[in-house]
């Protein structure tokens, strides 16, 4: 990791707030007090915690006398309990609630119940797909850009030809559809006019689950290529699968993969290659984002400027990838293979 | 003795036959909707997804044999596996029966817990074990710390289970996992048929009052339904590591929904005293084959499948019992014509 | 006017009519067909050939509702009512073709007016869970009122009743022959059939064996063709010596709240009663013997030796048994098949050396009872829940002898049984006695308690009232006591 480097002089740039020039980015006043909530899609999963340790990093290094809570629902309640800790947010008058959103729209009530109480809705992970009730989106990485990581990830796997199925996280999560999206749009291109995208399935970001679907894929298209599992868990499932059944040979795997669960696979060929970004700056960016609002510093107009600690600076746009909804674009992410794995796993 | 006539079955033989008539009719029907559906890969797909939901499914047969209901077994197979997981990859010297026997008393331990509230505190079984589903799911996440177990920690051992041929039929390949899953299940089978504990399972599930009064201590025996349940979760636990590996706080999740089907197709009755273990392991073996079948259909959409997963089983249980019906009363009239012809005394068995 | 023509396995080529304003005995042993019948008239099967008549018209039903519509009701021998709802409430449960909404004021004021056509005093708006049996069959009658019933069946509506409800039930019966109601009554005892019937008809392996108006018909001879023999010396005393050695010997037994301060003793081959009515507390005492409520104090001594029996284990190791009164509840495992649940109070002796069961032995323990007992099984993997009432009992004595117990306590052995069977029973208790075992019987059936009691206790409301010698006592000097019209005089 990165060390934070410049951060002392904040308070000679705090003149422009609310209209937020895009030239001056706001520089982030230390100190002021806002009470902050951080809601993963559920607990117990290690992404979401590295999100938290990003987050805490922040939380530190501005000096929020505030609290910082990490709270999220128990795996098989993560729908529901993702809509209760957000209304129980409300009700406890928190400045602000940062959301991975993994309940569709059906979590606008219980924010828009927050907003009203005065909070700031911030998602980061997965968006609220309709943008309803919620003030800004910090992504991860272009939503475009990973459909295009995964065409082209897809496209070298295959050599320019071959079918390729897709196996997702659950049917209703935003981010993964956004990227399945994107993927497909990029496809179209006549470059990847070879890849063929046969199926897409869910495994519901379950192990068991992801596992026999991917054995389903491979029975079900005896030419298939690639399993492309934009899910960190679906993508590990699949390569254990292939491996298991001896067909690293014929089918390979990737997606979106943590380094240190994925070494194993690259090194033995099962899954050569996959991408991730890295989701302890994702909790950072969210962190300061959300701070900078909870506070007054920001606004979230479309065009504010602001300097997010070590990771420099960031402005509000309007998000391409849905109807309504401003984001935070962080990116880039980083493309893992044989050759820089193990570095990364060792991190 | 007479030629031998399908009116000598027992019922239970019978059910077991109707289940298995059905069973053939789900696989001819695939067959004809599916390309390589008869292949030994399909087989193997099957068998080896099935290992661990049999075991499971056994569990749940005994606690529901005594007209109660298990739904903490999802958690206790997570929570095993994450546990042994975990151990192993701290110590991969272990022996490997010392691993196994820890996840089967981590089970009978969270059995024990349970059995405790529903014999002793007497609890309703639902309501002990819809908050334990919960409790034992907390309790993972939180001695997991949000760290998952990967699989390229686990040493090489758990890792070559699955794999682990134990004898090939033609190229049907038995493979371990499934094999000792069908032995214990037999296993727990005879013990439930001709144990006297095993009767006594049937006793207070049919009639716990009734029990009491012919000296049977039912709570006892409610007890250790609800451990036995848990040892055989926590054994289901140690296979689902060694089969996927990966275990995060999501593992095992909707087992218990799967298990409780699984013994309800199986032909065990919801309120107790009647059905056969070898029947849950049908049940899951026809829950198991509907599912796989389901996903590799061609024109099966996603949005669809559970859909329609739930009527098949619902179709199954349907078929099942009129079928078992019809062979019932076939079967006693063929009886009382039998017996219309010979003299009330004769015992009908040996003249 | 009702015309009925049925044909199953279980009732072959039977025709019955009956009339408004008509009392009509139904008699038969158990298995007979009597069950087969009723559910076929209340549409809850449907009859393979033949047809059904109501006023003139023919019927076909698919469910009870179609019967009901038919103006068709029946009342069982165990009344089902709904515990947590109120009289009036129960009573206008099943009503159709009254709205979404409830009108609750008419509804108790309907409940009082059908209450009162009866003739009874019931508060309409009483939980059902603290009535009698007595009064909730009021309930099931008055239910059947409500849906302007033409055709009741009444299925040994008496079985549990003691005899002053016996005799406000009739009163009801009469009360709404004089209505018009047509009435199928179905009762084991013939004393009753005698009072209240205008004409009977006899079942026998559902067959027709005769219809005929009640003068025309003896007691004897209802007997001969219900058993199919003639009724010879069903309830006649049988000799036994006397025996002084103590089995059992029960002092100032009390639970507090429910019986207190009961004593008595049993010797080895002899048989004593209790009696009592419906509610004098007789099966309490009987089940704290047997450890299934232990008393709260009192001594039981066991031979000569002072015991303490804290589980029906306890009780078993000491030799002693308890044949339920309730079948259902306490008695039988009804999912299970026939043979295990004879075996399963002496499961431990059918176990071979390395402790699995030997089915092959199970097997061959029913069989030998079911000779012994005559029990009518075609087959002992049969689940005990499809056998007749009769023969479920028999299934209990089977689970009960086969323990070879000392001391046997019986829980109304005859109860809701028909003749024959009863005259089975009997024997049994008689062998039993004879043959040293100390017999403890709780009957209300009063000329049972004679013809089998060497002793008879009397109790009523938890409360000891007297001892009499069996040979002396009669049925006057029972009841006087049993309902409290006398002091404690005792006889023995």
């Amino acid at each position: 990791m990165k060390i934070a480097s410049k951060l002392c002089v904040s308070v000679l740039l705090s003149a422009g707030l609310a209209t937020g020039a895009a030239a001056d980015a706001v520089m982030a006043k230390k100190g002021m007090e806002a009470d902050m909530v951080l809601l993963p899609k559920f607990l117990g999963i290690l992404v979401f915690d590295q999100a938290n340790t990003g987050a805490q990093e922040a939380h530190a290094e501005l000096e929020n006398p505030g609290e910082l809570l990490f709270v999220g629902p128990t795996p098989e309640n993560s729908v529901a309990g993702q809509i209760e800790i957000v209304t129980t947010a409300a009700t406890q008058s928190r400045d602000a609630v940062m959301i991975s959103n993994n309940s569709g729209d059906q979590i606008v009530p219980a924010a828009q119940a927050a907003k009203d109480a005065g909070a700031k809705v911030v998602t980061w992970d997965s968006p609220i797909p309709s943008g309803e009730a919620e003030d800004v989106f910090v992504a991860q990485v272009d939503f475009a850009s990973i459909g295009e990581v995964m065409a082209e990830m897809a496209h070298s796997i295959l050599d320019g030809e071959g079918q390729m199925a897709v196996l997702s996280a659950t049917p209703d999560a935003a981010n993964q559809n956004a990227w399945i999206a994107a993927m497909q749009t990029a496809l179209e291109a006549e470059k990847y006019a070879g890849v063929e995208l046969v199926d897409i399935v869910y495994g519901d970001d379950q192990s068991e689950k992801s596992y026999d679907r991917a054995l389903a894929l491979v029975d079900k298209y005896p030419d298939l290529g690639v399993i492309m599992a934009p899910t960190t868990v679906g993508i590990q499932a699949a390569a254990k699968a292939m491996q298991d059944e001896g067909l690293c040979d014929e089918v390979a795997v990737s997606g979106l993969g943590l380094p240190s669960e994925m070494l194993s696979y690259t090194l033995n060929g099962c899954a050569e290659e996959f991408a991730l970004w890295s989701f302890v700056d994702l909790g950072y960016l969210t962190y300061y984002t959300a701070y900078l609002m909870a506070t007054g510093q920001i606004s979230g107009e479309i065009g504010e400027s602001f300097v997010a600690g070590r990771m420099g600076e960031y402005t509000i746009e309007k998000d391409p990838t849905r109807e309504n909804g401003n984001r935070v674009l962080m990116g880039p992410f980083t493309v893992y293979n044989m050759d820089n794995i193990e570095a990364a796993a060792a991190e | 003795m007479n030629r031998w006539s399908l009116a000598d079955l027992s019922p239970q033989a019978l059910r077991l036959l109707a289940l298995l008539a059905v069973l053939v009719l789900v696989i001819l029907f695939f067959g004809t909707q599916i390309e390589r559906y008869y292949s030994a890969r399909m087989f193997n797909r099957v068998s080896t997804s099935v290992a661990i939901m049999a075991l499971i499914a056994t569990g749940q047969a005994l606690v529901v044999l005594t007209r109660n209901i298990d739904l903490s077994v999802g958690s206790i197979v997570g929570f095993t596996a994450y546990a042994v997981g975990g151990v192993v990859t701290r110590y991969p010297d272990l022996n490997p029966m010392f691993a196994i026997g820890a996840a089967v008393l981590a089970g009978a331990g969270f059995g024990a817990f349970n059995g405790l509230f529903v014999a002793y505190a007497r609890i309703p079984a639902i309501i002990v074990t819809l908050g334990t589903l919960a409790l034992f799911r907390t309790f993972l996440v939180e001695y997991s710390d949000a760290k998952s177990i990967i699989t390229a920690d686990l040493p090489e051992w758990i890792l070559a289970l699955p794999r682990t041929n134990l004898f090939s039929i033609g190229n049907l390949d038995i493979r371990l996992t499934f094999a000792v899953a069908v032995v214990v299940v037999v296993a727990v089978h005879l013990a439930v048929t001709r144990l006297r504990i095993g009767r006594k399972f049937y006793a207070v599930g049919s009639n716990p009052e009734a029990a009491v009064v012919a000296g049977i201590n039912s709570r006892r025996i409610i007890f250790l339904a609800f451990v036995a349940c848990g040892a055989l979760s926590g054994l289901a636990g140690f296979m689902f590591l060694s089969r996927f590996g990966n275990i995060t706080v999501v593992a095992g999740l909707g087992f218990e929904l799967k298990s409780v089907a699984a013994v309800v197709v199986g032909g065990i009755n919801i309120f107790g005293g009647s059905g056969t273990v070898i029947g849950a392991m049908i049940g899951a073996v026809l829950v198991g084959l509907l599912d796989a079948s389901l996903v590799r259909l061609p024109y099966m959409s996603e949005f669809w499948r559970e859909a329609i997963l739930g009527f098949l089983i619902l179709a199954a249980v349907a078929i099942d019992s009129v079928l078992m019906r019809r062979l019932f009363s076939w079967r006693q009239s063929r009886k009382e014509r039998l017996q219309a012809q010979a003299p009330f005394e004769s015992d009908g068995r040996g003249g | 006017m009702s015309k009925y023509f049925g044909m199953t396995e279980a009732l072959k080529d039977f025709s019955l009519d009956i009339h408004p304003g008509e009392i009509h005995a139904v008699v038969g042993e158990n298995g007979a067909g009597k069950s087969t019948m009723i559910k076929i008239m209340t549409g809850v099967y449907q009859c393979s050939s033949g047809e059904m008549l109501v006023h003139g018209e023919r019927v076909l039903f698919h469910g009870t509702g179609d019967a009901q519509a038919r103006g068709i009701a029946a009342i069982y021998q165990e009344p089902m009512v709904f515990p947590d709802l109120d009289v009036a409430e129960n009573i206008f449960l099943s009503h159709r073709g009254l709205g979404p909404f409830v009108n609750w004021r008419r509804t108790y004021a309907d409940a009082r007016k059908l209450i009162a056509r009866l003739g009874v005093t019931l508060e309409e708006d009483r939980n059902a869970n603290g009535l009698t049996l007595a009064e909730q069959q009021t309930v099931e009658i008055a239910r059947a009122l409500s849906l302007d019933v033409k055709v009741l069946i009444m299925d040994e509506p008496t079985s549990s009743l003691s005899a002053h409800e016996v005799e406000k039930l009739m009163g009801i019966a009469r009360t709404l022959r004089a209505e018009g109601v047509a009435i199928i009554f179905i009762s084991h005892r013939l004393e009753e059939v005698f009072q209240i019937a205008d004409r009977v008809t006899v079942l026998r392996d559902g067959r027709l064996i005769s219809t005929r108006p009640i003068g025309d018909v003896t007691a004897d001879g209802l007997i001969s063709e219900m058993v199919g023999r003639d009724a010879g010396e069903f309830f006649a005393r049988s000799e036994r010596k006397k025996r002084d050695k103590l089995a059992l010997d029960v002092r100032d037994l009390t639970l507090d709240g429910v019986f207190s301060s009961v004593s008595f003793n049993v010797n080895e081959g002899e048989v004593l009663c209790f009696a009592g009515l419906v509610g004098a507390r007789r099966t309490d005492v009987a089940l704290s013997i047997f450890g299934v409520r232990p008393a709260d104090s009192g001594e039981i001594a066991v031979g000569s030796e002072i015991v303490r029996i804290r589980s029906p284990q306890d009780a078993m190791k000491l030799g002693i048994a308890y044949v339920s009164e309730d079948r259902r509840k306490l008695g039988l495992a009804m999912t299970m098949p026939v043979v295990a649940n004879a075996t399963l109070a002496t499961l431990r002796k059918y176990m071979s050396k390395i402790g699995l069961l030997n089915r092959g032995r199970e097997i061959e323990m029913a069989l030998r009872y079911r000779r012994r007992l005559n029990i009518r099984t075609p087959d002992v993997d049969r689940e005990v829940g499809d056998l007749s009432g009769g023969n479920q009992q028999k299934v209990m004595l089977a689970k009960w002898l086969d323990a070879e117990p000392r001391i046997l306590i019986f829980d109304e052995p005859t109860r809701g049984i028909d003749v024959g069977a009863k005259a089975e029973v009997h024997s049994i208790i008689n062998g039993l006695a004879e043959s040293g075992v100390a017999i403890i019987v709780i009957s209300s059936d009063l000329p049972e308690v004679l013809a089998l009691a060497d002793r008879i206790v009397v109790m009523r409301e938890g409360q000891q009232m007297g001892v009499f010698d069996g040979e002396t006592a009669t049925q006057e000097s029972i009841i006087r006591l049993a309902t409290g019209q006398s002091s404690n005089e005792v006889a023995a």
